[in-house]
């Protein structure tokens, strides 16, 4: 029955003949009087040796008679290039398979689609449509059955209804919104400049700008709600860019009125050269202290495949200087890119403005990459990390341990 | 019928660690020879007996005595994998329907975690009737996936069809309609076990209830057909999927196959090069089996193709496996009146055939081909998107006239790269020993280092380093600068004589070459110029490994080939070649 009903909603929902629908009634009443027929037969077979007269082909009949006419359509409602019609047809197929493909799938993702280069990279879009598509579907249901709940809480809530006396005012989103924004307003005259490089379009596929772009959305956010926020500015944002396309699109008419500075000039035009530095994890020096006076600047990019050193080079051309966050100092690392997103990186820089805590700026990176902070005594880790290495080897434990003390204290006198 | 109903934590973990354990084992041991698969198949269900609750039945005896050949068994594997997911899929799809409140994270993990589970359903073994069926699903724990996890294991148990009939029979009862998926699962047991008059059925009845086939259900009906005497279907079959979609290269195989068994060498060829104007790479097999079918055919265009494929092998640096140069092999020898004969040997460094006596040539480039690489390595490798990336226009420069200036050099020494030589020991020491050992013969050495070796330190000895200078040229980059680039760059710019020395294999800087053209010949140029020091050197002194004299591709002379291959069990990574060979000569 269940499968008869996705057959049905997909009769409905994707095809095609106004009287398909009506196939679909039709088909409802069909394993009914199907199963009586059958069952009759049943009845005589069990009278003699069941196993025995058990009837294998019984379902090639059902399957042949029946329900063709539904499927020997040839004119399609929707007015799409055939080509479009046949990759719908197939996506539908690959449904019916059980891949990864999304149930409703738009003309431009069609598009989309066809003009994925390979077999693997259509593969991958089609799943990624499919998850987004699931998630979406359990936001959903989630929302509906909060509404639910709240409504019963209602109906069971309504008699206490009285007014509470108190002294504070209930205050709500818009006037915290006001007080945020007067905050902003005052950083954009006094604050401590913090640079978003949007030259990074060309290396960047069209998935990645977007992802940058939410982050840099996330980012601002947080950087309104802090205490004393950073004075925000987009450099290298050209007018016809990808980039802006998508702010647009998050922000629609809020984006003017966002308390930013958004430029299509270079940040080398507008601070002194001196004060300027570029955070990117290839960096080879590493940041000791979070400096008030400097102006920091963040690579606005997403880099799902490994480009090394893009935001290296940029810094390198421009002749500024370069930090990288002192993460193998303070923390365990256990694994993952070293590269965090931006919104991590507005936290961590945030909660060092405020307060120079490595410690707390840092627990803003994912848990999942580190194993730990570095706060036992130096002999303690050296103890534990020779027994690692006695396990390891064996025996040249006395070697191991010299060397390793050598080396250790090596890379801690280099940062 | 055992469904292991089991609820404690542990017996849970224990199971699904066999599964995991075990699942392995019964794909790998379609590898091994058909005789130890059947102890490993009744070990595993051994062990599932031991951790289910209820009772299990004994193995079904002839799931495990029919064994499907060696390359459909596996394929049949590939599209399990698929199917899980499928499982999964489905779990998924109920999530959406449950309307529980939990979270639907953990639900997920409960789903999946069953699911392993799931697909330890034992099937019967003979068809059920239809309240039977329906007795066993209303057992089942999620009914609403009974049927596909009774497939998935029947599929896996290899099942009899008329088992799998009579559940279709039962699904076709309940639900008034048969589900795609279910018909294509049901198909891949027919495939599995050669039903050709199922297949035909199941083709027959998707035609008339569906408009268009998938890619899946169209590669177990070519490959269930081309197994058959039905085979020209499945070359039709695959003119219908080229209407939609690029068939893949297995079902060119199947198709080339079946053409190949029934002497139909030329439309063999026909589809061979076809595939090849798809851009589709043709796998081994495929290969393999054009030696093995024209085994004794006589025909001037025949041997012509069949050189063809050793030279696209050739081409394309693909080296043979074993059983693949024993067909080659044996075809030489069939080839009427060729009095071809082939013996297995070793080559030596010097590069002679110890066999015939052959010198194999050599891994020099031609002037072009040196020219083009040259340019590709400056433009992919040194300058790529971004010059600033590797190193910076400025140094890139200074680096060409220093280079310009002290031409030619015979050996280019990666500094870095060789002072890690013996961890024991001081890095300029190393450094210093191998310049020293490089140095005897009078060649002229570069040396590139970073600028941080100049600063005294524990591992830079000032004076250690002065006296090196006086040896051999040295240039510093940048510390933040690709080195290896430059060594590259040097190299090649010094000539066909110069020799490069770094463990490195120089993967990345390979990757960074845009068409697959140049990245061979960047390969066949590391070969025979890079040196390479042996990292198990304990003596005083240091030993290099020399570069290759001949190249390792497969060459001809026309009354001789020489051939290398791999062992079929050897790990083959692309800087590695192969130590052996088949030579073949013309008496």
């Amino acid at each position: 029955m269940q499968s008869a009903n996705m057959l049905l909603k997909k009769i409905v929902r994707s095809s095609v003949l106004p009287f398909a629908a009506q196939h679909g009634m039709k088909k409802d009443l069909f394993p009914l009087s199907r199963t009586l027929s059958l069952s009759l037969c049943l009845k005589q077979d069990n009278s003699c040796n069941p196993s025995e007269k058990l009837d294998l082909d019984a379902w090639k009949k059902v399957m042949k008679s029946g329900l063709q006419e539904e499927v020997r359509e040839t004119v399609s409602e929707r007015k799409e290039l055939p080509s479009l019609a046949a990759a719908r047809e197939l996506l539908e197929m690959w449904r019916l398979a059980g891949r990864s493909v999304p149930e409703n799938i738009s003309e431009e993702q069609l598009k989309t689609f066809m003009e994925c280069p390979s077999k693997s990279a259509k593969k991958k879009y089609l799943k990624y449509l499919h998850l987004k598509e699931l998630y979406k579907k359990n936001d959903k249901r989630k929302m509906d059955e909060k509404r639910e709940r709240r409504l019963a809480a209602q109906e069971e809530g309504s008699e206490t209804d009285k007014i509470k006396n108190t002294s504070f005012i209930c205050l709500w989103a818009s006037s915290m919104d006001r007080a945020y924004n007067w905050r902003v307003a005052q950083s954009m005259i006094f604050g401590q400049p913090l640079v978003f490089d949007m030259s990074y379009e060309k290396d960047m596929s069209v998935r990645e700008v977007v992802n940058t772009v939410r982050q840099i959305v996330l980012s601002e956010g947080s950087n309104r709600r802090s205490a004393d926020p950073f004075h925000i500015h987009f450099c290298n944002l050209k007018d016809d860019s990808l980039y802006r396309q998508e702010f647009v699109k998050h922000y629609r008419e809020a984006w003017d009125r966002l308390l930013i500075t958004a430029t299509d000039q270079c940040y080398t035009q507008i601070f002194p050269k001196d004060k300027l530095v570029y955070l990117t994890a290839d960096s080879p020096k590493v940041m000791k202290t979070f400096d008030h006076d400097k102006i920091y600047i963040i690579g606005s990019m997403v880099d799902k495949s490994i480009k090394k050193g893009v935001s290296l080079a940029q810094a390198k051309r421009l002749g500024l200087e370069t930090a990288a966050l002192p993460l193998e100092k303070y923390l365990l690392w256990n694994s993952g890119g070293k590269n965090l997103t931006l919104d991590q990186m507005m936290h961590i820089l945030l909660t060092l403005k405020d307060t120079g805590d490595w410690k707390k700026a840092l627990e803003f990176v994912p848990k999942r990459k580190y194993c730990g902070f570095v706060s036992k005594p130096m002999h303690e880790l050296k103890k534990s990390l020779n027994l690692i290495n006695t396990l390891k080897l064996g025996k040249r434990q006395e070697e191991v341990r010299k060397e390793f003390a050598k080396n250790y204290f090596k890379k801690l006198r280099q940062k | 019928m055992a469904l292991f109903s089991q609820t404690s934590q542990q017996g849970f973990q224990a199971l699904l660690w066999k599964c995991r354990v075990f699942w392995p084992v019964s794909r790998c041991h379609q590898l091994f020879p058909v005789s130890s698969s059947i102890p490993s198949r009744e070990k595993v269900n051994y062990f599932s007996f031991m951790t289910s609750s209820s009772t299990a039945l004994p193995v079904n005896p002839r799931g495990t005595n029919v064994i499907p050949t060696n390359k459909m068994s596996e394929a049949d594997y590939e599209e399990e994998k698929g199917w899980d997911e499928e499982t999964k899929e489905a779990s998924e799809r109920k999530l959406h329907f449950s309307s529980s409140v939990g979270t639907a994270k953990k639900q997920l993990m409960s789903r999946v975690l069953s699911r392993h589970k799931f697909t330890y359903v034992q099937p019967p073994e003979k068809p059920l009737q239809v309240e039977e069926w329906n007795r066993l699903k209303e057992t089942f724990r999620s009914p609403e996936i009974f049927h596909e996890v009774m497939f998935n294991s029947m599929i896996r148990h290899n099942s009899p069809t008329d088992v799998a009939k009579s559940l279709l029979t039962h699904v076709a009862q309940s639900d008034g309609d048969i589900a795609y998926h279910l018909l294509v699962k049901y198909l891949a047991l027919c495939v599995q076990q050669g039903q050709t008059s199922e297949i035909r059925d199941v083709y027959d009845i998707m035609k008339i209830r569906f408009r268009m086939l998938e890619s899946g259900a169209y590669n177990l009906f070519i490959r269930g057909l081309s197994n058959s005497d039905q085979w020209r279907m499945a070359l039709t079959l695959l003119e219908e999927v080229k209407k939609n979609m690029t068939p893949s290269r297995t079902n060119y195989e199947s198709c080339i196959k079946a053409a190949g068994c029934h002497q139909e060498m030329t439309l063999a060829f026909e589809l061979y090069h076809e595939m090849l104007t798809k851009d589709l790479v043709p796998t081994l097999d495929i290969l393999q089996a054009f030696f093995d079918f024209s085994r004794g055919m006589k025909g001037a265009e025949l041997q012509k193709e069949l050189f063809g494929i050793l030279l696209y092998l050739r081409e394309n640096q693909m080296y043979p496996h074993e059983t693949f140069m024993r067909s080659i092999k044996l075809w030489f020898e069939s080839i009427p009146g060729g009095n071809w004969r082939g013996h297995l040997t070793n080559i030596k460094d010097s590069g002679k055939c110890p066999i015939c006596n052959h010198q194999l040539e050599d891994s020099d480039l031609t002037e072009e081909e040196y020219n083009d690489l040259r340019e590709k390595i400056i433009k992919d490798v040194i300058h790529g998107t971004d010059t600033f990336r590797k190193t910076s226009p400025q140094e890139f420069e200074a680096f060409q006239t220093f280079v310009e200036n002290r031409l030619p050099f015979d050996i280019v020494i990666d500094g870095l790269n060789v002072s890690h030589m013996k961890p024991r020991k001081m890095q300029c020491e190393n450094l210093f020993e191998a310049v020293n050992f490089l140095a005897k013969g009078n060649a002229r050495l570069l040396v590139l280092g970073r600028k941080h070796m100049l600063t005294n330190s524990s591992n830079w000895k000032r004076g250690i380093m002065k006296e090196m200078q006086n040896k051999a040229d040295f240039f510093f980059a940048e510390n933040i600068s690709e080195d290896d680039a430059f060594l590259l760059y040097a190299t090649l710019q010094s000539g066909k004589h110069c020799k490069f020395v770094t463990r490195d294999f120089l993967r990345d800087h390979k990757a960074c070459l845009t068409d697959s053209l140049t990245r061979h010949l960047f390969r066949k140029w590391q070969r025979g110029h890079q040196i390479v020091f042996s990292p198990s050197a304990e003596g005083k002194h240091i030993t290099f490994l020399p570069a290759l004299q001949y190249d390792c591709v497969v060459q001809t002379t026309g009354d001789t080939w020489h051939i290398p291959y791999k062992d079929v069990f050897e790990e083959k990574y692309s800087y590695k070649v192969p130590k052996k060979w088949l030579c073949i000569q013309q008496k």
